[in-house]
């Protein structure tokens, strides 16, 4: 099913008589739990920006447009999506597709995620109704804000239409401080002491590959001159970027070029110095990768095995923090927590929750966790 | 006076206050209980002093154990609940109801954690705003989100309205700036959400928490981020000969790719009432003023001041003065931040708006409130957080003289309605309490008031935790 | 803030001025951050917002104060800090005399606190008195420990013991006129209070010898005596005025005499109280004569500002400066006295929380034993961070507070009279 409106889409949930696979572009198929319905609701079809106001910070667009449409717009009027999403699922993805699933890149670190920018969102509820959530200011405290509680929930509690982001001005000049770091532990130390300068540091990343860690700084052109030789003054070995090779650089920790190839992906946030342990703890699985956000997020592949899984779970969980399956066989997503579980009081509240939204049941149902 | 409805206490408890009062008595410490009239009539109500309602007691719990006990106390009896932090919410967010008892969160003031290399820190909920920036000041560091009450507001009652600030802009309001909560539901369970890592996975708790005015749980401890402070920052002034002229150049700032720290703009009578009260040096023949706030080193704060001077240039401003000193910008910050109760010098009483609208709209909603405050015979002066479009209309009111603050409050709502109308909303960061409450249904549809209804219900079946605030009787 | 008094209860000038303080109160809630009840005790009854708000039902109810009433406004330690932080500028100082006033005509206190305060007022504002309790304490100064229980009166009578000093100095300044030395640059009346001159008589002598160095006259009138803040901040309006007026017509006799420049203050606690005298006795026949004094007063650290010249070569010791509430938030006097000790050569730092009170407050340390040592405490912990050499402040009831933690603490004048050629501090040497 491919509505072209919200009304069309609102008709089709009223009349579903099973489960929905709720999607867009269809890229995150294979992230998280396999999705068993007996048809396919996609908003692929419901596309186009409806509102861009350079001067506000403001822009909405129907879910189904591709991000890349969004991004080509912005990026004629210098402005950017704060978040810097990954384009690591491919050319098909939507715009509701990365919000509600939450996914964002280096700029996160110091500029929010996507969840700090969606100011809006309009969705159909499992009963078929059209609600509309947030607004398109910039600033809204205004009833329960549940647009925060839609984005990140992977269509498990309502369809997204459309959504309203802030966006910013895309900075004049970009710079990179390369500093050679031996090992993850050291790359966390001068990724610390990076985040913790007043420069504004805007990435933070490690690529063992390369035994470098990278900072990034984006300003007006003078500024980022200023800040990177601030950052790099007095550390052995710092080198520079210039703004080019700062670019193609920070693309490709965005969509994990640096990745090794494994059959199965994740993702793991812990606090940025637990990041080492989790390189660590993964490492007899087989399972390796690379850490961005200053050491607090690791994308990590590995063999499809519930070994390397638990392995990941025990090293998310050993730095307090979360993970998720990014990509993996189906049969690997079936059969293993996808997400970390709840406790068992916030499950039941999370149940009740998905009940008032979905009370059918329909909407990717089990797609995070397995009851 | 009051023109608001308010909801029924329920007779049953008013009738067996004793008896819950000695209940609370064996849970708590003596000291943690008022029960006495004299002492519950301070409790009656926060900064919006138009809406007043002694409660049946107030409790003061020391730690979370004493917060677990209380609601599960107050759940098995059927006693509502009112949270407060330092109660200065301009929304009536913790005004009390004749039947709930107010669990006043102040002495869970302490500060648990400061990591920094983690760039995180722990706090209980009755700890200043301000008290985190000064816990990790000499570190360098601050936490981001000032509201301009941030002397006294507390974290929970930020976390509770998601407050902002002048300097939201750039960093960001409560809900940006969080990682953890510990939140005791209703039932007395205590639930962690979020860490000390960055997003969830699994539905964002954290974000529908913040900002729900205590209507899905008490918190009782927050885990904020601390960022690095820059290496300095600078204020600089820029008067103008009208609203209009001020909002114009407002927009050609950002659309110049400048986001400035802060850009505050205050009007001519707000202008009068907080020079008197700072004596910052702002100029006083202006009808509008704004406020620009940069940051970085000083060639980098020269270099953006230079930028931005050429951009109000355009604007034929009639004064335009940088700070030179520290002690100038905090002159002119003193006097932005003390703007509320400056206009308390100028009028008894005030009714503070906060409605939000898109940065486009701004000459013509000011010209539209200007239009509404002679119908009303009502005076008010506007200072608001110019950036993002947050309104923050200041209607002056005598409440001794009767008639005043039923216009005063239609004033209001007039202003409201013209947000919303205008592509805004009620409120970017007071809340809607008890305030806006009617309000909301200008705003939401019947379905979307019902769908929030339904997630209270998950948190609060019962409807025991700071009811008939938010959403419409 | 809305108010609900009759026509006949604003006919009373008294309830007429606190209703105009109370409209002012916008009831924002900023100045509950920074008091120090507040801030210790985390109630808002105990903060200025929630006494401003029990006042203002007590008075408008036409109410007789009871417990609770008494209870919260005696906490408050009269620090002032609320006022320095009130955007709206409410004028808390003047509501909260009135409801000590209300509460001392209208509230029966306990025996035990009745003659305690009887006790103080009857002692503390005469020095003579005051000598005579204090020989017969000094023996058992260091035995406080060894009073019974921990009752409230046990505390307070700890509390009265560590006033005490160690040794007790003969009372420094005797007589009346004291010349400059060399040609005469101004005259001033110096008021010698009433507790100082027997705790600390060395303030006065050390203020007289520099004012004479700089070439002022001082003039010490016998008929003047207690400023009156002793008994003010009981409640005990009448007992405040007779003082207050007897020290008015002292002063204005010598205004009116041989001149004066000034009436200065070296006691913060009695300055706020003296500058307000035009306030305090203005529905008085001398009310003229008292604004006139008020008008005259000054902390002797803003008359030094303008003639303050050091004549040693300064010792480079670390002075931790501690801000009277009195001066820093009642006189709004913040800058002379810092600038004056690093004119004087020494290196000034101030503490974090320099807004918040130290416990003394008058007679608070004696009736309020317990909130007094948790600020004492929590002062004396930010005062050692600075790791200074010694502790210099404008008031001396500070001094005592602050004094036995093994940092010499000293007034302001001690240190400035030194430096310009005067006797070393003893608590120095
Ligand atoms: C002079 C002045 C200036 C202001 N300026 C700003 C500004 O610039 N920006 C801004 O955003 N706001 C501003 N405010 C509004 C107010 O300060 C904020 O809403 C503030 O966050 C309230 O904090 P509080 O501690 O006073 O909370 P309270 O007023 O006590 O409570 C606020 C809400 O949070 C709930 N709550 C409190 N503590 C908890 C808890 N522990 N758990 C669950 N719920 C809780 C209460 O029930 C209530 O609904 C201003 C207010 C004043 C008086
Ligand atoms: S700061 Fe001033 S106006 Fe605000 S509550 Fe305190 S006394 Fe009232
Ligand atoms: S005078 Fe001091 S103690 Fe009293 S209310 Fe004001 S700040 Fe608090």
């Amino acid at each position: 099913m491919t509505p072209r409106d919200e009304e069309e889409l609102a008709a089709m949930v009223r009349a579903a008589a099973g489960p929905l696979r709720v999607q867009g572009g269809g890229t995150k198929a294979d992230m998280l739990r396999p999705v068993r319905a007996a048809a396919v609701l996609s908003t692929a079809a419901m596309s186009g920006i409806t509102l861009y106001s350079p001067s506000e910070l403001v822009l909405r667009a129907r879910a189904g447009t591709r991000l890349a449409e969004i991004e080509s717009v912005l990026a004629a009027h210098g402005q950017q999506i704060i978040a810097e999403p990954p384009r690591f699922f491919g050319p098909a993805q939507t715009i509701g597709g990365v919000v509600a699933s939450n996914i964002s890149g280096p700029r996160r670190i110091g500029g929010g995620a996507m969840r700090d920018h969606v100011l809006g969102v309009r969705a159909v509820n499992g009963s078929g109704e059209i609600l509309n959530f947030g607004g398109r200011v910039l600033k809204n405290v205004t009833g329960l804000d549940l647009a925060k509680l839609l984005t990140g929930s992977f269509g498990t509690l309502a369809v997204m239409t459309e959504v309203t982001l802030k966006v910013l001005p895309a900075a004049e000049a970009v710079g990179t401080v390369v500093v050679p770091a031996a090992d993850a532990r050291a790359a966390v130390e001068v990724m610390a002491a990076g985040l913790g300068s007043p420069f504004s540091v805007s990435g933070a990343a490690y690529l063992p590959r390369d035994a470098r860690a990278y900072l990034r700084i984006e300003d007006f052109a003078e500024s980022v001159a200023y800040r990177c030789a601030k950052l790099a003054g007095g550390v052995a070995g710092a080198e520079i970027l210039g703004g080019e090779e700062s670019k193609a650089l920070w693309a490709g920790i965005r969509d994990c070029a640096a990745l090794p190839p494994g059959e199965a992906v994740w993702r793991v946030s812990v606090r940025p110095s637990a990041g080492p342990g989790v390189l660590r703890d993964v490492a007899f699985a087989g399972v390796s990768g690379f850490m961005d956000w200053g050491g607090g997020l690791l994308w990590l592949s590995g063999p499809a095995t519930r070994a390397a899984h638990e392995a990941v779970c025990a090293a998310a969980r050993g730095g307090a923090g979360v993970w998720w399956l990014m990509r993996g066989p189906e049969a690997l997503r079936a059969a293993v927590e996808v997400i970390p579980p709840e406790a068992p009081a916030l499950a039941a509240l999370r149940r009740r929750m998905t009940a008032k939204f979905d009370p059918r049941g329909i909407f990717n149902p089990l797609k995070m966790w397995a009851a | 006076m009051r023109a608001m409805k308010q909801l029924d206490p329920k007779p049953e408890i008013l009738a067996r206050r004793g008896e819950i009062i000695a209940g609370l008595l064996r849970i708590l410490p003596k000291r943690a209980v008022i029960a006495e009239a004299v002492s519950l009539k301070p409790y009656e109500t926060d900064a919006l002093t138009a809406y007043r309602q002694v409660p049946l007691a107030v409790v003061l719990p020391e730690d979370e154990g004493q917060v677990v006990d209380i609601l599960k106390f107050c759940a098995a009896e059927g006693v509502r609940v009112i949270p407060r932090g330092a109660g200065t919410s301009l929304s009536g967010g913790a005004l009390p109801l004749a039947d709930s008892v107010v669990v006043g969160l102040m002495r869970m003031n302490r500060i648990l954690e400061v990591n920094y290399p983690d760039r995180y820190a722990v706090v209980q909920p009755g700890v200043t705003n301000i008290g985190i920036t000064r816990a990790v000041a000499d570190a360098g560091y601050f936490y981001a989100p000032d509201p301009s009450s941030q002397l006294a507001c507390m974290v929970g009652g930020n976390v509770g309205m998601n407050s902002g600030g002048a300097h939201c802009l750039k960093y960001g309001v409560t809900a940006n700036n969080l990682l953890g909560l510990r939140l005791v539901t209703m039932a007395g369970e205590v639930l962690e959400l979020g860490g000390t890592h960055c997003d969830a996975a699994g539905y964002d708790w954290l974000g529908l928490v913040t900002g729900s005015e205590g209507q899905l749980g008490i918190l009782t401890e927050v885990t904020v981020r601390i960022l690095r402070a820059p290496e300095g920052a600078r204020a600089m002034l820029a008067g103008f000969a009208s609203n209009e002229v001020a909002g114009e150049c407002v927009a050609a700032i950002i659309a110049s790719g400048i986001i400035p720290v802060a850009l505050e703009f205050m009007d001519r009578p707000a202008i009068h009432a907080c020079e008197a009260f700072a004596h910052a040096g702002y100029p006083l023949e202006a009808q509008a003023l704004l406020i620009i706030e940069v940051e970085g080193s000083e060639d980098e704060q020269d270099a953006t001041l230079r930028r931005l001077r050429e951009i109000c240039e355009r604007f034929a401003p009639v004064s335009m003065r940088v700070a030179r000193t520290d002690e100038e910008s905090a002159a002119i910050w003193k006097g932005r931040k003390g703007a509320f109760g400056a206009v308390g010098r100028i009028s008894p009483d005030y009714l503070c708006m906060d409605g939000v609208i898109p940065t486009s709209r701004l000459g013509e909603v000011l010209r539209r409130i200007e239009e509404m405050s002679e119908d009303y015979g009502l005076k008010v002066a506007n200072i608001f957080h110019a950036g993002d479009g947050n309104l923050h209309p200041l209607i002056m009111y005598d409440a001794n003289e009767p008639s005043s603050f039923a216009r005063a409050e239609r004033f209001g709502a007039e202003i409201l309605t013209l947000c919303v109308e205008a592509g805004g909303c009620l409120t970017g960061e007071h809340g809607v309490g008890v305030e806006k409450r009617e309000l909301m249904r200008v705003q939401f549809s019947p379905g979307e008031l019902e769908q929030m209804r339904a997630v209270k219900d998950v948190f609060d079946p019962h409807w025991l935790l700071n009811p008939a605030k938010v959403f419409p009787l | 803030m809305q108010t609900n008094f009759t026509q006949a209860q604003l006919a009373d000038p008294e309830i007429a001025v606190a209703n105009e303080i109370l409209r002012r109160c916008v009831h924002c809630g900023m100045c509950t951050a920074t008091c120090p009840t507040f801030v210790t005790l985390g109630d808002e009854l105990d903060s200025p917002r929630g006494r401003i708000y029990l006042i203002k039902d007590m008075l408008e109810n036409g109410r007789d104060a009871g417990v609770e009433e008494a209870l919260h406004i005696d906490r408050c330690l009269s620090c002032l800090s609320c006022m320095t932080t009130c955007p709206s500028g409410v004028d808390y100082m003047h509501l909260v005399d009135h409801a000590r006033a209300h509460v001392e005509k209208t509230f029966n206190r306990p025996l035990a606190d009745r003659l305690m305060r009887a006790a103080l007022a009857w002692v503390l504002p005469h020095p003579a008195r005051l000598r005579a309790a204090l020989r017969l304490a000094r023996p058992v100064r260091g035995l406080g420990f060894l009073l019974p229980g921990s009752g409230m009166l046990t505390k307070r009578l700890r509390g009265m013991l560590r006033l005490a000093p160690r040794g007790l100095a003969r009372a420094a300044v005797v007589g009346r006129v004291y010349p400059a030395m060399g040609a005469r640059r101004a005259r001033v009346a110096l008021l010698a209070g009433c507790a100082q001159q027997v705790l600390a008589p060395s303030i006065n002598a050390a203020s007289v010898a520099l004012l004479n160095r700089l070439r002022v006259e001082v003039v010490i009138p016998p008929e003047a005596g207690c400023c009156g803040a002793l008994v003010h901040h009981m409640g005990r309006d009448a007992a405040a005025r007779e003082a207050a007026r007897a020290n008015v017509a002292a002063w204005v006799a010598e205004l009116d005499g041989a001149g004066l420049d000034a009436v200065l203050v070296n006691t913060s606690g009695c300055g706020t109280v003296v500058k307000d005298y035009g306030f305090l006795l203005r529905h008085e026949a001398g009310a003229a004569d008292a604004a006139r004094i008020s008008a005259l007063t000054q902390d002797i650290s803003e008359f030094l500002l303008k003639i303050y010249q050091p004549a040693r070569v300064a010792p480079g010791l670390r002075v931790a400066y501690h801000a009277a509430c009195s001066l820093q938030h009642g006189q709004q006097v913040t800058a002379p006295p810092k600038t004056l000790l690093r004119k004087a050569g020494f290196e000034v730092m101030e503490p974090k929380d320099a807004h918040l009170c130290c416990g003394s407050a008058g007679t608070y340390n004696i009736m309020q034993p317990e909130i007094s040592a948790g600020l004492r405490r929590r002062k004396l912990e930010t005062l050692r961070e600075l790791r200074p050499d010694v502790i210099a402040a404008g008031n001396v009831g500070c001094l005592t507070q602050l004094a036995g933690d093994g940092v010499p603490a000293v007034h302001v004048v001690e240190l400035l009279d030194w430096m310009a050629g005067g006797e070393k501090p003893l608590a120095l040497s």
